[in-house]
């Protein structure tokens, strides 16, 4: 399988406190095509940062982060924009959708930054939308959501667009127990189906369940990565 | 284009009693200020139009130096020079208007009063400010009579009326002595105290006579047929006559102190409007960073996914121009009836204030002005405003740090 990202000796010191936080050490990783990886471990173990980082939200104080054979840490912010606008996607923990618009609008507003053509979006933003349960619903906005069907929205917008990865922040910490397996197992299907790979960072057990890979951060540095057959 | 005035619009209306209220804000700034100035034009019109008309006229032929030292030593020769001049202008000129004019002292018996002898031909000066219209008694007399018209202030200090004998003595033309005794055919009123108290006018070949200055005149006013575009006129008239003896001025020149005060009102109304201006900058300012920070995390996130700062901002703008043109569209379509309707029907001074006004010589009625320009001046500057507020808000969106951002709950 092609490698997606690639990290090399990562490293993220924060020295804008009192005292300098390594909020990552070292951290030399590789992810492949299709891989369905949860990134776990306690608070303040580096989760979000790492995200960050290999999302281009963040740059490392050390290291390289080689995504399609570019390193994205010597990137300017303004080409950051349009690598994420075109390989990368994002689903966050809460308020990720655009309020004022409807599900079928916030999942088209990804392809409609990439200037797709409207058919395109549209066809795929129906298809998404679709896949993840939610064709009865989308001309709705937000606010006539659940909690769980707005991560779905999310989630569609997120692989609308056919990133090379998707990047989830603890995707399912405001979900109960229902919507989070319901989400994870549509992760898991789009994972499969659409062959993208996908990073979440999480400590919900849950979650850490269903996924192949695990990587356990505790201080900033990898302590323990497991591949799980799930086969 | 489409979607980010889409998003523009739609959070707008996100809050919309909040939006309503900013829009409010600037429909009332929009509406006072117009309807000040509109005032204020219509004011300072009536007050140039009354002026125009008792007093100099829009435009004046003089001897070169009466403007500084105004005394009938400075009286221009009425002849071919200034006719040819005349002629020349007659598609662009209405009517002129001569006038004699100098001080002598008006007596009947042992008492006397200063008068300001004006002689006139009744019929332009008519046409010109109406004066048949102010007489009270008697007949304003015909270009070819030889009676005397008085104000009714300086008959009523002589204890003079129609059909009495007016003495008046002063100094003509190069230092002559002017006598002279007329009949009094008419006694004319005016608001201005002082010119009714002082007021004589005489057919102008009479006074003429009576300054020992035959064919000469202190003024010649000039009516032209297009008011709006004196300036040239008054630069071909004076291109012809010799500059070492005639003057041509306009109006603005004429009453430097009537340009003053426009000058002046011109200044507190800008500034009063400019305070309006500004208390509705603060509103909308406030507005418009109250949305900002209320939205900070999905700016943090519609960042983090790829949208571009500009695009972000240009949303920014969008909905700080569309609260700005919401408020001026909606102040426009109030105030257009409001002007147009005192536009129609004046304010009309009464009591003190009408006094106040009368001492200006200018009649106490005051039609507001219905001019584009004046609503478009208004729409200009709140417009100024709010792509300024625009522009903070794009400096601030500029700035967002996405990480703080997307954690900012």
């Amino acid at each position: 399988m092609q490698t997606v990202i690639k990290t090399e000796g990562l490293s993220k010191t924060y020295t804008n406190t009192a005292v300098p936080v390594h909020a990552l050490k070292d951290i030399s990783l590789e992810f492949k095509e299709g891989e369905f990886t949860a990134i776990v471990g306690p608070s303040g173990s580096g989760k979000t940062t790492f995200l960050n980082v290999i999302g281009g939200l963040d740059k490392p104080t050390k290291g390289k982060v080689v995504i399609d054979d570019v390193d994205i840490a010597t990137m300017k912010e303004s080409q950051l924009f349009d690598f994420r606008l075109r390989h990368i996607g994002f689903v966050f923990q809460a308020y990720n959708l655009i309020p004022v618009l409807t599900a079928i609008e916030n999942v088209s507003f990804i392809m409609l930054l990439q200037k797709k053509p409207k058919k395109e979006m549209e066809a795929r933003a129906r298809e998404m939308l679709e896949q993840v349960g939610l064709s009865d619903k989308l001309h709705e906005r937000p606010s006539r959501l659940s909690g769980g069907q707005q991560q779905r929205v999310a989630v569609a917008r997120a692989l609308a667009s056919k990133p090379d990865f998707v990047l989830a922040d603890e995707p399912t910490a405001n979900l109960d127990t229902k919507s989070a397996f319901n989400l994870l197992d549509i992760m898991a299907r789009l994972n499969k189906e659409e062959n993208i790979t996908l990073i979440f960072s999480t400590h919900d057990q849950r979650v850490i369940d269903r996924a192949r890979r695990v990587i356990t951060l505790v201080d900033g540095a990898v302590d323990k990565d497991e591949h799980i057959d799930k086969d | 284009m489409g979607m980010l005035l889409i998003l523009a619009w739609r959070n707008l209306w996100r809050n919309s009693r909040r939006t309503l209220i900013t829009v409010s804000s600037v429909l009332f700034a929009f509406m006072l200020a117009t309807a000040l100035i509109s005032f204020a034009r219509g004011f300072q019109q009536q007050m140039i139009e009354t002026m125009v008309r008792q007093e100099t006229g829009y435009l004046q032929i003089q001897d070169a130096q009466y403007f500084d030292q105004p005394s009938l030593d400075h009286t221009l020769e009425y002849g071919d020079e200034v006719r040819q001049a005349l002629e020349a202008h007659q598609d662009e000129i209405e009517y002129t208007v001569p006038r004699i004019q100098g001080f002598s002292l008006a007596a009947k018996g042992m008492s006397t009063r200063p008068a300001l002898v004006t002689g006139i031909l009744p019929q332009r000066e008519d046409k010109l400010r109406k004066l048949s219209a102010n007489m009270v008694e008697g007949e304003l007399f015909s270009d070819r009579d030889e009676s005397a018209v008085i104000g009714e202030g300086l008959a009523g200090l002589l204890g003079l009326s129609v059909g009495d004998t007016l003495i008046l003595i002063g100094q003509g033309y190069q230092a002559m002595t002017a006598t002279g005794k007329f009949r009094i055919g008419g006694i004319i009123s005016f608001a201005i105290p002082e010119r009714n108290n002082t007021a004589v006018y005489l057919p102008l070949e009479r006074a003429q006579w009576y300054f020992v200055a035959e064919n000469r005149l202190t003024n010649l006013i000039i009516m032209p047929k297009d008011t709006e575009h004196i300036g040239p006129l008054a630069n071909d008239l004076q291109s012809m006559l010799d500059r070492e003896w005639y003057s041509v001025a306009v109006w603005e020149e004429l009453m430097p102190d009537v340009m003053g005060i426009i000058q002046m009102q011109d200044t507190v109304y800008t500034g009063i409007a400019w305070v309006f201006y500004i208390i509705v900058g603060f509103g909308i300012f406030g507005t418009v960073l109250t949305m900002f920070y209320e939205r900070m995390q999905e700016f943090g996130i519609l960042l983090s996914v790829g949208m571009k700062r500009r695009l972000l901002s240009a949303v920014g703008m969008l909905e700080t121009i569309m609260i700005g043109i919401m408020g001026i569209v909606a102040g426009a379509l109030v105030s257009l009836p409001i002007v147009y309707l005192f536009q129609r029907f004046p304010i009309r001074f009464s009591g003190e204030m009408a006094n106040y006004v009368l001492q200006f010589g200018v009649e106490p009625i005051f039609p507001f002005i219905l001019d584009a320009q004046i609503f478009l001046t208004q729409a200009v500057s709140i417009f100024s405003i709010t792509l300024f507020i625009g522009v903070i808000t794009t400096i601030k969106i500029m700035r967002i740090n996405i990480q703080e951002a997307v954690r900012n709950e």
